[in-house]
């Protein structure tokens, strides 16, 4: 390759980079938002030879999503679950299941449990209903995912887990993942535990994406030098070739 | 232009309403029934660059796509009906309802709003009114030889008169809705239904999963300054974050601009 066509190669990767992390920044305060990693991290790792291959000067470095845990944090409403382990809940839609780990949910004018774009929540049996005589301040979810309104069961939220296919899924906006490859099904999900009156903060760690953002920032400055200066060697080549 | 500029700047919005409702939340910590909002974000449409599982050479399936996301927009603020603190007034008709329900009210219009506030009043005609004069709904008078009122846990208003004679003049009523979060607050601690919210449940107070109501006690606000404050921090430093992926931005442009000079 060219050095100057490598050069403008890695400032464009440099310049997705850096949308990447503005991205991850913007949704710190996103609950159930799983960041994106940038090719840093992932450079990171192959050098400690945890990543497949890493190329420099590579543009097409693709950009993972770190499904690791984030913190809980109490709000004490009724509504609000965390995940804690591998685990998603279900969202459905006309077009199919979303996955999502934002368990930000309502209930909807019928009672029945939705999430904050008014989708049904899926419960193992179907949409779960809370019933109009049993108040919302008796809403009881077990850690299993079992909800009970007062004494009664009325179902019970479903949580699936994709294991090894997980990195596979795709994000959909507005919290949620899609499983672009219909033919792979996700199985329940046994390593979970629901919190119910939590939510799973953002796993974005604003330092880390602080300090990445000021590598970008550097490397983009160092890449662009570069052009300048090869600019001014071959301008001066052609002076001393043309007199 | 860099697509950063925009992603941050929706990440700027954002933080600036969470302060906003925490604002209002710490401005209400005083305010008898008042609700906190709490506000909720969800992630912006991704451009998808390129797909996962594509075939990346015969055989071979790129594990992980490429989609760059567009930043953050507020979804919702959510009322969090918790119950809040209780606190003796010792003003007979002042109450508080100890778990599920609204409170009804009459508005001069005809038109029913709703709340938690039971700091009550007496009006002229002896008709028990909210703190704005809007008559309770049941309605209930109290007889003008009255020297004292109780209200029980179930909502029944017993007055005894001069003689010492104890009779019961009316029974407060509570309702309910499927969704709580969804009813319309109209300021004033009134909220009103809407069709998110469901239609109103009535029912008495202690029976069946209503709250039941509590004499000469005040539900206080159920804002807890330390929350609000640690979540005033994190909005605010999320904000200065989100200005210095512009300003990182800025540079970057800066120094494409300064090539072959």
């Amino acid at each position: 390759m060219e050095p100057t066509t490598q050069v403008s190669a890695s400032i464009d990767a440099l310049t997705r980079e850096l949308e990447i992390i503005t991205h991850n920044l913007a949704n710190a305060s996103t609950a159930g938002f799983k960041r994106r990693c940038n090719a840093f991290s992932k450079a990171l790792d192959a050098q400690q030879g945890t990543a497949e291959t890493y190329e420099p000067g590579n543009i097409d470095l693709e950009s993972a999503f770190d499904f690791s845990q984030g913190s809980l944090v109490q709000t004490g409403r009724n509504l609000d679950f965390a995940l804690m382990g591998n685990g998603l809940f279900v969202v459905e839609t006309p077009e199919g299941p979303l996955y999502t780990r934002n368990g930000t949910f309502q209930t909807n004018q019928n009672g029945q449990i939705v999430d904050s774009m008014g989708r049904t929540v899926a419960g193992e049996a179907g949409p779960i209903t809370v019933p109009v005589s049993v108040g919302l301040a008796q809403l009881q979810v077990s850690a299993d995912g079992r909800v009970t309104a007062g004494d009664i069961n009325i179902g019970k939220l479903q949580v699936v887990d994709f294991q090894e296919n997980q990195s596979k899924l795709v994000p959909a906006g507005a919290n949620c993942f899609v499983m672009p490859d219909k033919d792979i099904r996700p199985e329940p999900a046994d390593n979970v535990v629901i919190k119910q009156g939590y939510q799973e903060a953002s796993n974005v760690m604003i330092v880390d994406e602080l300090v990445d953002m000021i590598m970008v920032t550097r490397l983009y400055e160092a890449n662009m030098r570069y052009v300048s200066a090869q600019s001014e060697t071959s301008s001066s080549i052609m002076g001393v070739a043309m007199g | 232009m860099l697509k950063a500029f925009s992603t941050a700047a929706t990440g700027m919005t954002g933080q600036q309403m969470m302060v906003d409702v925490i604002a209002n939340n710490l401005a209400n910590i005083n305010t008898t029934g008042f609700k906190r909002s709490q506000i909720n974000f969800q992630d912006l449409l991704y451009v998808k660059m390129s797909q996962a599982g594509a075939e990346v050479a015969s055989g071979i399936n790129s594990p992980t796509g490429l989609e760059i996301g567009s930043g953050v927009r507020a979804s919702a603020t959510v009322k969090v009906f918790t119950v809040g603190e209780l606190d003796n007034t010792g003003r007979p008709l002042d109450i508080a309802i100890y778990g599920d329900g609204f409170l009804q009210v009459t508005m001069p219009n005809g038109d029913i709003r709703y709340t938690r506030d039971g700091a009550l009043q007496v009006n002229a005609n002896g008709q028990l009114v909210n703190t704005a004069g809007y008559s309770i709904e049941p309605a209930i008078t109290l007889p003008t030889d009255a020297v004292a009122v109780d209200i029980g846990k179930d909502g029944t208003v017993n007055v005894t008169d001069v003689g010492g004679t104890t009779s019961v003049v009316g029974t407060l009523q509570l309702v309910r809705f499927p969704n709580p979060a969804g009813l319309s607050n109209e300021g004033d601690n009134l909220f009103s239904e809407t069709e998110a919210s469901g239609t109103a449940v009535t029912g008495t107070p202690g029976e069946n999963g209503f709250g039941a109501i509590q004499s000469s006690m005040l539900e206080r606000s159920n804002v807890q300054m330390v929350t609000e404050l640690v979540n005033l921090i994190t909005a605010q430093r999320a904000y200065e974050i989100n200005a210095r992926a512009i300003r990182a931005g800025d540079e970057m442009l800066r120094t494409a601009t300064t090539i072959g000079r």
